[in-house]
Order: C-alpha cells, then sequence, then structure tokens
C-alpha cells in the first residue's frame, strides 16, 4: 500500500479511534460507523497534518479508504511539484 | 482587568426528549452530533433584557463595589431592531447615565465586547466596564430545522472589567480579532433587515428564521479558532502547553474536542458546559466562564485562553492569567429573570 494510504489509515485510528479491524482499503468510510460531520472532521485533520486541503465536496462517506488515500496521494504529489 | 462575573439561565429545560417531539431527530442524534443534553428556552414574555439585567446584577455584586460607567450587551437577538438593549439594561442596573450600546458580533460577540470594553479603559473613557452576553435565540429559530433548533439555547453571561494594571492577574492581553464577510450566508436571518425587509408577505417564510450551513461552519470554526488561538498565544509569549484552561465558545462539543485536538491542549483543560446549556451563541463564554468559576475548575493562577468563532463569518481570542474573585454563589441562576 502507498505512504498515503498507511497515513490515512495512522489517522483514523490514533485521532478518530477507528477499530483497526474494520480498516481495509475497499472499505468506505459508511462501513467504519461514522455521520455527516465525520468527513469534515477528517478533512481538517489530513490538512493540519499532512499539509493538504481537500474541499469537502471532494470526499464523501461512500468513498473508499482507498479512494480517499488515492486523493490525499494526488494532492501530496500536485504541492511536492 | 477581570473584577467580577454573573450568569443566568431561564427557569424553563428543554431536554432532548422533548426537542424530540418536535422535530425529526432523537436523543441520540443530538448527543452524539454535538454533546448537548438539554437547554434552557426562555418562555414568551421574556425578552434577553431580562437575562442580561440578571447575569449583569450578578456580575456587579460578585465584583464587590457596584456601579459601572458604560455597558455592552454583546446579542445577536435584541429586545428590539431598535433602540439597543444596552440602554435598558443599564436603566435597570440602577446605572442611568452611562454609556450603553450593543455589540454585533453574532457568537464572538463577547469576545469583541471584552475587547471594546477594555479599549474604553485604556482610553480612559470608563473606569468599570459591564460586559454582558446575553442571547434568546429560541426567538429566532425554525422549529423545523433540527440542525439548529437542537443546538441553541437560551442566556446571559457578564463579566465586570475595571482600570487595572497590565500584570495584574486578571488584566486581558492583546486581542486577536477577525472577521470574514465573504462568509455572512453561512450564518444568517435574510430577513427583516435592509435588504430584505419585512414585508406583509416574505417571499420564504424561512428567510425570517434563523440558519446555518452546518458542515461549512464546523470546518470555519475549527479552523479560524484556531489560527486565531495561536495568533493570542503567540503576542502572549505562551506555548500551547502552557494553557491552564481553554474555554471555548460552546458551539458544539465536537468543535471543541477537534479544537483541542488540533492545538494539541489536553482535553481535560477544556471547560464545557455545553451538554447542560447548548450553544447560548453571544452568552457562551461568560456563561462558561461564571459555571468552572463556581465548580472550583477555574482557579486563580490559571493561565486561561478564550475563543470564539461566530457569525459574520467573525473570530476572536485572549488570554489572561485568573484573579482572584469574591467567592461567587456557583450557581449559574442570577435572581430569577422571569420576574
Amino acid at each position: 500500500m502507498t505512504n498515503s494510504y498507511d497515513a490515512l489509515v495512522d489517522l483514523l485510528v490514533h485521532r478518530f479511534d477507528v477499530d483497526p479491524a474494520k480498516i481495509t482499503p475497499e472499505a468506505t468510510f459508511e462501513d467504519l460507523d461514522i455521520d455527516s460531520l465525520f468527513m469534515v472532521e477528517l478533512l481538517l485533520v489530513v490538512q493540519a497534518e499532512l499539509g493538504v486541503e481537500i474541499p469537502d465536496e471532494a470526499a464523501t462517506p461512500r468513498d473508499t479508504i482507498a479512494k480517499a488515500a488515492e486523493l490525499i496521494g494526488a494532492q501530496l504529489a500536485a504541492s511536492a511539484s | 482587568m477581570l473584577a467580577g462575573l454573573g450568569s443566568a439561565l431561564p427557569d424553563r429545560v428543554v431536554t432532548n426528549e422533548e426537542l424530540t417531539a418536535l422535530t425529526d431527530s432523537s436523543d441520540e442524534w443530538i448527543r452524539t452530533r454535538t454533546g448537548i443534553r438539554q437547554r434552557h428556552f426562555a418562555v414568551e414574555g421574556t425578552a434577553t433584557s431580562d437575562l442580561a439585567v440578571a447575569a449583569g446584577q450578578c456580575a456587579l455584586k460578585s465584583s464587590g463595589q457596584g456601579g459601572a460607567d458604560a455597558v455592552l450587551v454583546a446579542t445577536t437577538t435584541p429586545d428590539r431592531p431598535c433602540p439597543a438593549t444596552a440602554p435598558l439594561v443599564a436603566s435597570r442596573l440602577g446605572l442611568s447615565g452611562a454609556a450603553a450600546f450593543d455589540v454585533g458580533a453574532v457568537c464572538t460577540g463577547f469576545i469583541y465586547a471584552l475587547a471594546v470594553a477594555a479599549g474604553l479603559i485604556a482610553a480612559r473613557s470608563a473606569d468599570r466596564v459591564l460586559v454582558i452576553g446575553a442571547d434568546t435565540f429560541s426567538s429566532i429559530l425554525n422549529p423545523r430545522d433540527r440542525t439548529t433548533f437542537a443546538v441553541f439555547g437560551d442566556g446571559a453571561g457578564a463579566a465586570l472589567l475595571r482600570a487595572g494594571e497590565p500584570d495584574e492577574p486578571g488584566a486581558l492581553n492583546t486581542f486577536d480579532l477577525g472577521s470574514d464577510g465573504e462568509g455572512r450566508d453561512l450564518i444568517t436571518v435574510r430577513a427583516g433587515g435592509s435588504q430584505q425587509r419585512l414585508a406583509a408577505t416574505v417571499s420564504d417564510p424561512d428567510d425570517q428564521y434563523f440558519t446555518m450551513a452546518g458542515r461549512e461552519v464546523f470546518r470555519h470554526a475549527v479552523q479560524r479558532m484556531e489560527r486565531s488561538v495561536r495568533a493570542a498565544l503567540e503576542t502572549a509569549g505562551w506555548q500551547h502547553t502552557d494553557v491552564d484552561r481553554l474555554v471555548c465558545h460552546q458551539a458544539n462539543q465536537r468543535i471543541l474536542d477537534r479544537l483541542a485536538d488540533l492545538l494539541g491542549i489536553d482535553p481535560r483543560r477544556v471547560v464545557s458546559n455545553i451538554a447542560l446549556v447548548g450553544n447560548t451563541a453571544a452568552a457562551s463564554i461568560p456563561l462558561a466562564l461564571h459555571q468552572a468559576h463556581g465548580d472550583g475548575s477555574l482557579r486563580a493562577g490559571h493561565r486561561v485562553l478564550l475563543t470564539a468563532f461566530g457569525g459574520g463569518l467573525t473570530w476572536g481570542s485572549v488570554t489572561l492569567t485568573w484573579p482572584r474573585l469574591a467567592a461567587l454563589d456557583g450557581s449559574t441562576s442570577g435572581p430569577s429573570p422571569e420576574n
């Protein structure tokens, strides 16, 4: 798995107390028993910790964790270039 | 510097269960998203000034020696669109002749009013200023909108500021204040002002009510308060680990939790009373301060950081070292505001 996937999993487990057993690349955020505010909180923490700004509308609870990691990875690559 | 504190809540307590009967929400929905278990609603006939007077009396009494040269009321729900609420509050407190005006910065109103009061004192226009945050949001909430109806409550809190030395405990350090008018639609009452005048028929009846864009407001609230707190810490020369008590505008427990998380401040140092009173807008910080002082969680010598975010958009923060204040009655109720 990519660095951005590992970083995202780390945030989910350590900052949001998500059970690591529930996290797989194919799992959606909805599968993690989250609510509508969760995505806002997650993007705030991603921005603070990983330095990438992702607009609210770019990620939804129906996205898989792999897809969100891909989005973060693309933003990281864009900001590095 | 801070020399007195007071607060007042209307008698009527409204639990989540009671609200559930009115809106399509549940106790669990409200608690998990906001941390709120109950709030107080003023009964019809109780105005913002009634709550403000009760909180103001309490703060004047706790300051030991009555009187104030100026009375500031931070509110979004004045008794009337015109005139301001503060002159009536001053008169009812026996302070006729004092300078009195309202401050409008929605949920940041109390912080802005504190800054104005500190300025009046610094300019020697006043020696003692009574700063009151008072709101009766139940008067502007849409009962069909659970995202606001379940969140807000009514109340008032007050602080008495007096002239003092900058290095005394209770002295307010340099404020960080800011605004962004581009965000005015995120927290608003659309009708009733000069832009959309009150008419016999309003194009959309819901425009008369308060509205809030929940998720966007959540993001702005956390980001703006985080930056403002960092700015206030820098001007005070404090590290985040120096903060003994973080007192945020009680907007939503999850905003308080996330803000503390991003700032690296121990959640046990975050003052919270939102479970019992909800979001009381301009009243929230002085209400939280009064309660925390009363129950001993805020003690003399504590380094305290106040921060707020509200409609406008507006935000602001200030630091102070908590002073030794006269023993307070501990209760957040002043003289019953409904008499």
